[in-house]
């Protein structure tokens, strides 16, 4: 067939839309909306998915670097040599932060405060002596504290940023300032557990059991015979009333086999995500001790364990 | 998943079938043959949603099940109905349910909670944006986009990995559960490919994509996934786990072997079935999860069926110059820009381009998003699936 028979066909292109009433075509052009609207929002550009419908994975934040803010130290076995930690989108479990201690006599106005722009609330606990305790924020109708002496309680309040207290009191009074906070708590690694004479007695990787647990978890015997624990780059799945507990299994794989073997409580875990470290409880000898598991109070839990290997 | 041609009115009308009278009309009635591949093709796929929800520990709930696929089979009858005045058994859309059903999972559902209704306009969206573009999507009176494939695919970019994920890669250890699935998928693969003559596409995607995905797996690509809390899947396993999952092997089998929107011609499907494959393996290149690798493996579909009319141009061109036949003398061809201008004021068409560009690009941003890793290693308050 010469090329003169083919037929002669016009070149394929896209048609040209059909005449439709106007109200349907109004409404294609709609559906055109629709359609592009959803792609921008499935882009998730400028986060617009995670605004819309919400995300687990939050904005990254730095995490704290001590338990008290600005990484002073909350007790003479962590050193104040904070080191800055990235940003991270992980989250733990809500903790409380000290931010300052306040202290006066009668009625004052005590130096002011701040409190982090991520904190999700912040509470007073306060002592006094004698007659009535009042203290209150500006912009919020009530009061903090509304308390007779000698008694003490706490108050608390969602109020960000810069605080200035106004103090009405009869006799002396004490407030301890703390946020709550859910960033990942970095701190360093105690001065005990770095001091020479110190000793790495066993190391282990988090495993997951009935929740998520990573992170390395590092047991010391101190100079001083005592015993500490570092958990690094650790993570559980978020929740309260979790502790930290020696078990004598070697690697506990059910919330049943842990229950059943000896086991003893190392600390109750307030924090659940960074790297934090905690002071066995005088007395309590690990070496009998095989693994170290994360344990829920309530629902008889284990959430994750990691078999101490090395020295011990 | 494959769907049925349109109703063919006079083919309806020349032979006897039982009718039922709805105000006061005789409407015609159709019902299922049992030679129709949809029947075939649903057989399958109810035996793995039962094989999943009793022996593989789906994540998924009857309401979610029941609701989808009652849906689309109702929204099917109407508009048939709406269109034709005849009452047909809605084949396709009831295969269109339950392949949403049997893939599509809200982050939450616990496997054994029979009767939750968690997520369930999720479901009924994906269920929506199924069935939408089926009847406004069109061209030569045809849909553009499989059904199930285009609903699941922009649910799970536009609702996004915090709430919902489609069936897992990999189900189960291997193991005698494993196996079983996988007889069920091919003997059904094979029940249906056969008589829809789509051997030869799906054999030739699995060429393509099982020698890519092997490259990836010798230059070391890595994912994270749930069920593998051990670390990133490497190695042999990340081979293993993507070419041979039971989820790759249902979309190719069943997915993208649908003869309403494959390609025509013998060679514009060989063509479809290596763009697709090439395409998906692009995608899953970028990503280091496998919430992205399965959405890479569904967009990779939408994006060559908005393409099929090309596809299928260049498969007749191919075919032409094979057969030793003239190819037709055609009219000085339109400016690009012309085609394009032209095709952008038809909304249709337009939003057919806007889907078929969006979803593989907005699949390959998802590789970009590294706190996606966090949800897969359970690093976050979803609940871990």
């Amino acid at each position: 067939m010469s090329r003169v028979d083919a037929p002669v066909l016009p070149e394929p292109h896209a048609p040209e839309a059909p005449a439709a009433a106007p109200g349907r075509r109004a409404l294609a052009w709609l559906g055109f909306v629709v359609v592009l609207a959803s792609a921008v929002v499935g882009s998730n550009v400028f986060a617009v998915r995670d605004h819309l419908f919400g995300t687990v994975t939050p904005a990254a934040a730095p995490p704290a670097a001590g338990r008290a803010v600005g990484g002073a130290p909350a007790s003479p076995d962590t050193p104040t040599s904070a080191v800055p930690a990235a940003a991270t989108s992980l989250r733990s479990s809500p903790w409380w932060q000290d931010v300052t201690t306040l202290q006066g006599s009668g009625a004052t106005s005590p130096a002011p405060f701040t409190i982090a722009a991520n904190a999700l609330q912040w509470r007073v606990q306060w002592t006094c002596s004698t007659g009535h305790l009042t203290v209150r924020v500006p912009k919020q109708a009530k009061a903090v504290v509304d308390g007779s002496c000698p008694q003490g309680a706490e108050g608390y309040s969602v109020q960000k940023g810069p605080q200035s207290l106004q103090v009405t009191a009869e006799g002396p009074w004490k407030l301890t300032i703390a946020q709550q906070v859910d960033v990942p708590l970095v701190e360093p690694p105690s001065a005990a557990m770095t001091a020479a004479g110190t000793k790495v007695a066993g190391t282990g990787s988090l495993y997951n059991i009935d929740k998520v647990g990573t992170g390395k978890v590092t047991l010391y015997r101190q100079a001083d015979g005592g015993y500490s624990v570092r958990l690094e780059d650790f993570f559980v799945s978020p929740n309260v009333d979790l502790e930290l507990r020696l078990s004598s299994l070697e690697a506990p794989h059910s919330s049943d086999e842990f229950a059943a073997a000896p086991n003893d409580l190392v600390t109750v875990m307030d924090v659940t995500a960074g790297s934090v470290n905690y002071a066995l409880p005088a007395g309590l000898d690990p070496t009998k001790y095989k693994s170290i598991v994360v344990w829920c109070v309530p629902i008889k839990s284990a959430y994750a364990a990691a078999t101490l290997g090395g020295p011990r | 998943m494959t769907t049925a041609p349109p109703l063919a009115p006079v083919e309806v009308a020349a032979k006897k079938r039982p009718e039922v009278t709805i105000r006061g009309k005789q409407v015609p009635v159709i019902l299922p043959k049992w030679s129709d591949p949809r029947l075939k093709l649903s057989a399958t796929i109810w035996a793995i949603t039962f094989l999943g929800l009793f022996v593989l520990h789906f994540q998924v709930s009857i309401p979610q099940i029941a609701v989808t696929v009652l849906l689309c089979g109702v929204t099917e009858v109407v508009m048939t109905y709406r269109r034709d005045h005849v009452l047909v058994w809605p084949a396709s859309s009831l295969q269109t349910g339950i392949s949403v059903a049997f893939i599509f999972r809200v982050a939450g559902t616990e496997h054994g909670d029979w009767w939750s209704l968690r997520g369930i306009w999720l479901f009924v969206l994906v269920a929506a944006l199924s069935l939408i573009p089926k009847y406004v999507l069109r061209h030569n009176n045809r849909h553009i986009f499989n059904p199930s494939n285009i609903g699941l695919a922009w649910v799970l970019l536009l609702i996004g990995p915090s709430h919902v994920f489609s069936e897992h890669l990999w189900w189960d250890p291997l193991g005698w559960r494993m196996i079983l699935a996988m007889a069920v998928i091919f003997g059904g693969a094979f029940w249906v490919l056969r008589q829809v003559k789509m051997i030869p596409l799906a054999l030739t995607f699995l060429a393509t994509f099982f020698a890519l995905i092997a490259l990836f797996a010798l230059f070391g690509r890595t994912y994270y996934a749930t069920w593998h809390p051990q670390g990133p899947v490497g190695g042999s396993f990340y081979w293993m786990t993507i070419a041979m999952s039971p989820e790759l092997l249902i979309f190719v089998f069943f997915m993208i072997t649908d003869p309403q929107t494959a390609p025509k011609s013998f060679e514009g499907r060989l063509i479809y079935a290596v763009a697709t494959a090439t395409m998906a393996a692009l995608l899953i290149l970028v990503q280091s999860t496998e919430f992205g690798i399965k959405v890479a493996i569904l967009s990779s579909l939408v994006a060559t069926c908005a393409a099929v009319p090309l596809i299928d141009s260049l498969g007749r061109r191919i075919h032409d110059r094979r057969m030793g036949t003239a190819a037709p003398v055609r009219a000085p061809a339109v400016p690009f820009g012309r085609r394009l201008v032209t095709t952008l004021r038809n909304p249709v068409l337009a939003a057919v381009l806007i889907i078929g560009i969006a979803a593989p690009v907005n699949t390959a941003l998802l590789g970009r998003d590294k706190k996606i890793q966090l949800i897969e290693r359970g690093l976050t308050t979803r609940k871990v699936q």
